[in-house]
């Protein structure tokens, strides 16, 4: 058996929570290139199989143009539209041929092309990675059909009340800052899409770019063959230039409220929205929203176990602070069982959110909390597929893994004077927003 | 050969009646699937639900000396939960820990399986959670997910399978705490029971799980004995009648293969040339969606396969003795719903007719071969194929599929197209707003010309001739509208 995967056995066996080791135990090399393209590699124990991602720091936030919305993912789809050496039965062919499951997913802050094969493919597959990253050519033909591919999947979602819910929620809460629209897009946009085809070309030119692109292999491998192969392909990729200017979001001065309504039969929907910082690894703000979101919403919280559990007049309850570059929500989403309700469980959340403004949260509840964490972090990480994945997601906010470890750390010095603060800081009315959506009435009877 | 191959346990010597799946390993976690031979096949007549709601009083209810909210707390610090999952012969019980606290994951997970807390509280929450997942999750809010579910409750009418496996809404209102205790009685036993258990454990801990469990009763061994599915003598056409802006297609018919049939691989390989899940490599995809822009995506199987717009790979535990084999075609624009269902018919007579080449098929065979690693990329998947493979009566499934691989030849593949699958006598589900107009459209059998937002080369404006007037043979009085809320009731 080689060292390296001694070491890593011995590095994953010793992760309980009450070591003060770090929550991402797996060494990794983290190499840049001159051209500003960084490489982070992760070697495992999981035999065989090798995750390759790679990140680009550019989603729906960087779509600045009016019109343009949605335009970071159909740029996704495009990346699969080929290049003179790999045209798209080649660039599949060769895919095949690897056994390789592959995909790709865009978010507000990032998109990710993902390939999990076994590890003797590894130069194969990075050597059509590094051609489509950067000779990718398509036709205005092909272009247009791939617009209809992404209507295609706008009406595979469209069927979800959540998606709506979220669109109206980003649509009230935000003013200039691009999180107002949501990843998938305007749907006047998407229909649009076929006529973008030169804006296409200056979005490739802009993003795809070595400065803003990460790579992230995890697996069978060794850093040092990986180094030599990703410098091989991406080697000669020519740094950009480009700076988007995101729009700044002026602070919110009032509560927002929107109403939706659905066409087809559904149990209301409630969501409630406060404005939250950016992600870092350093201020404690972020991290003690992260904490209320489990302390206030998860199925152990007090409000859980009252709406759903006891009374049961929710069925589902959740909450998160998600990750982001710039400012953007803490959300509470609930499915309300009867409309009669609605009123009253908004009343509770609010009231649960009040509560963190005035007392103390017991801090044997935070412990508890704090395991909880170190555990769930360690759960995931049982696949050389779900390490990389983890990582992209922080990769794409600092291209380091190591943030990983400076915000759980921060984690743990949380205390409850930082969550009081934290929630008198946020939890205002003047930066909260609440979309409900329910069936719409029939025609002719009232909306209230 | 991998060390967890070579691990593999098999025991059944000191408990008679129970199997157990062991893959120790020297992973920190500790993956438990308790898996029992019984599902909603097994269902009684009039309580359509029963295994639904009996799993999920074991594992989202109190237990005997815990309420809910108490295991919800006791659960929390380790990040663990008990997952339940059914099908039709088969429901699994799943949970991973850290070996830090698998004495206290185990404690819970063991009593919530052998002494369950039958609160009526428990039961209120978790019938009404199956009744919305039905009305409001499945019939509201995903028409992809309701197409492939109404497909088999079509396919399997008046049989086992011809149900939901959350079960029906009228049956589910109408079981009682007492209808649980019955089930779980007659069919939690030690004869229906696969212990599965992966990962670190420490030595004697697998014993002591065998002990705990031969608490359940004896039970016998009665293997579930299934009619065939019912001949279908025409395609018949169940239009979902719903407001909707696209319109969601699933086609299919009953097979006879199954893992351990000797076609299985080979139809395996049929398969993923023709429409490998959510991979762009597929037929059906690459005329479909590629080529013409219809919509997100077009995929064949030839085994059940629930949630597929969420997930990549399909989840264990869902052993049948019958499978269909089945197309799903993603929304489609209303206006180019017609010419997306003949497109798919011409791709299935052409695969039908000319099968595939040898080209494809060396492609094919290798991309199957390797793609057999990725599904059992974790430990959990690799605990729940081998206990499908149990079921199954295979060997090891990378194993058994690289084996026929490597022995499968073109003609094994078009031999097994020309057997099992055909184009006529299937049901065909649409979910579609106004499936009056669409369904006079199908009779009608009037051209559907595609138009497009660009240029198509030669090759496809010719195909898209023959296509655009290819006849679907539908029979007026084999296609049905039924309103969405008739479903599931």
């Amino acid at each position: 058996m080689r060292l390296a995967t001694l070491l890593l056995i011995a590095a994953l066996a010793a992760q309980g929570v009450d070591s003060p080791r770090k929550v991402f135990p797996l060494p990794y090399e983290q190499h840049d290139f001159p051209n500003g393209l960084r490489l982070v590699t992760v070697p495992t124990e999981f035999p065989n199989v090798v995750a390759l991602y790679i990140v680009v720091q550019a989603g729906s936030r960087n779509e600045v143009e009016p019109g343009k919305s949605g335009f970071a993912h159909f740029f996704e789809h495009m990346m699969f539209r080929g290049t003179k050496n790999y045209p798209p039965e080649k660039y599949e062919a060769v895919k095949a041929n690897a056994g390789a499951a592959s995909n790709a997913y865009t978010s507000d802050d990032l998109t990710v092309y993902h390939m999990t094969f076994s590890k003797e493919d590894l130069p194969k597959m990075l050597e059509i990675e590094a051609d489509r990253f950067q000779n990718l050519e398509y036709s205005e033909a092909a272009f247009r059909t791939e617009a209809l591919a992404v209507l295609g999947e706008y009406n595979k979602n469209s069927s979800s009340p959540v998606s709506k819910l979220f669109e109206a929620l980003r649509e009230t809460a935000f003013d200039r800052h691009t999180y107002k629209h949501t990843t998938m897009g305007f749907l006047k946009d998407i229909q649009d899409m076929p006529n973008q085809y030169a804006y296409s070309r200056e979005f490739f030119q802009r993003y795809y770019r070595p400065e803003y692109v990460t790579i992230i292999v995890v697996g069978d491998v060794q850093p040092a063959s990986v180094r030599t192969l990703v410098a091989r392909y991406f080697g000669a990729w020519k740094r950009g230039s480009y700076r988007a200017e995101i729009p700044q979001e002026p602070p919110q001065t009032g509560p927002r409220e929107a109403k939706v309504d659905w066409p087809t039969p559904t149990l209301p929907w409630l969501a409630v929205a406060y404005k939250a910082p950016a992600y870092s690894d350093v201020n404690k703000d972020g991290a003690a929203l992260d904490l209320i979101a489990y302390l206030g919403f998860s199925p152990t919280s007090d409000l859980y176990q009252k709406l759903v559990i006891r009374e049961q007049k929710v069925d589902m309850l959740s909450a998160s602070n998600p990750d982001h570059a710039d400012p953007y929500l803490f959300m509470v989403m609930s499915r309300i069982k009867s409309p009669a309700d609605a009123a009253s469980v908004k009343e509770d959340i609010l009231k649960t959110f009040a509560a963190f403004k005035d007392r103390l949260v017991p801090a044997e509840r935070l412990e508890t909390l704090k395991r909880h964490l170190r555990y769930s972090f360690a759960l995931r990480l049982d696949n050389s597929e779900a390490i990389a994945a983890t990582l992209a997601r922080y990769v794409a906010l600092t291209r380091t893994p190591e943030t990983v470890n400076r915000k759980y750390e921060l984690y743990m010095q949380i205390t409850p004077e930082d969550i009081r603060q934290a929630a008198r800081k946020y939890f205002n009315d003047d930066g909260r927003t609440v979309v409900t959506l329910a069936t719409a009435p029939p025609k002719g009877g009232t909306s209230k | 050969m991998r060390l967890a191959a070579l691990a593999f346990l098999v025991s059944s010597l000191a408990w008679p009646k129970t199997e157990v799946v062991a893959l120790p390993g020297k992973s920190p976690l500790v993956n438990f699937r308790i898996v029992f031979r019984v599902g909603a096949a097994s269902d009684p007549a009039g309580k359509h639900g029963a295994a639904a709601l009996t799993a999920a009083m074991l594992s989202r209810g109190g237990t005997k000396s815990m309420t809910y909210k108490q295991v919800v707390d006791a659960l929390f610090p380790m990040a663990a939960s008990i997952q339940e999952q059914v099908d039709k012969e088969m429901t699994v019980f799943s949970g991973v820990t850290h070996i830090d606290n698998l004495e206290n994951y185990y404690r819970i997970f063991r009593e919530a399986l052998l002494e369950p807390g039958w609160r009526e509280e428990d039961l209120k929450r978790l019938r009404d959670d199956l009744i919305n997942y039905l009305q409001i999750t499945l019939r509201g809010n995903n028409d992809e997910e309701l197409g492939k579910e109404v497909l088999y409750n079509e396919i399997y009418r008046g049989r086992p399978y011809g149900w939901n496996n959350a079960g029906a809404v009228a049956d589910l209102q109408a079981i009682t705490m007492e209808d649980l205790k019955k089930f779980y009685r007659e069919h939690f036993t030690q004869a229906n029971l696969i212990l599965g258990v992966a990962g670190g454990y420490p030595p004697g801990f697998l014993d002591r799980v065998k002990k705990d469990f031969a608490a359940l009763p004896a039970g016998v061994e009665k293997p579930l004995k299934l009619p065939s599915p019912a001949p279908i003598s025409a395609t018949r056409v169940v239009m979902v009648e719903k407001k909707t802006r696209s319109v969601a297609y699933s086609l299919g018919f009953p097979i006879e293969v199954r893992r351990g049939h000797p076609d299985y691989p080979a139809l395996l390989v049929a398969q993923s040339y023709l429409g490998q899940h959510r991979q762009s490599t597929g037929r059906l995809y690459q005329r479909m969606r590629e080529a013409r822009g219809l919509n997100y995506g077009d995929y064949a199987y030839i085994e059940y396969f629930p949630r597929g717009m969420f997930q990549f790979e399909p989840d264990p535990n869902l052993a049948r003795q019958q499978q269909i084999f089945q197309i799903w075609i993603r929304p489609v624009e209303p206006p180019t719903a017609h010419f997306a269902l003949r497109l798919a018919m011409f791709e299935l007579n052409r695969f039908l007719r000319d099968g595939i080449s040898e080209e494809a098929f060396q492609k094919t065979r290798n991309f199957v071969s390797k793609y057999v690693n990725l599904l059992l990329k974790t430990k959990d998947a690799e605990l729940g194929y081998a206990i499908d493979s149990r079921w199954y009566g295979i060997p090891d499934y990378p194993a058994y599929i690289r084996q026929a691989l490597a022995k499968m030849t073109r003609e094994d593949v078009n031999r097994a197209i020309r057997k099992h699958l055909r184009s006529d006598r299937m049901v065909v589900v649409v979910v579609a707003q106004d499936c009056d107009a669409l369904k006079r459209q199908f009779l009608s059998e009037a051209p559907s010309p595609m138009t497009y937002n660009a240029p198509k080369p030669e090759e496809i404006t010719r195909e898209d001739k023959i296509i655009e007037t290819l006849k679907l043979g539908f029979q007026p009085e084999n296609i049905q509208i039924v309103p969405v809320e008739k479903i599931f009731e």
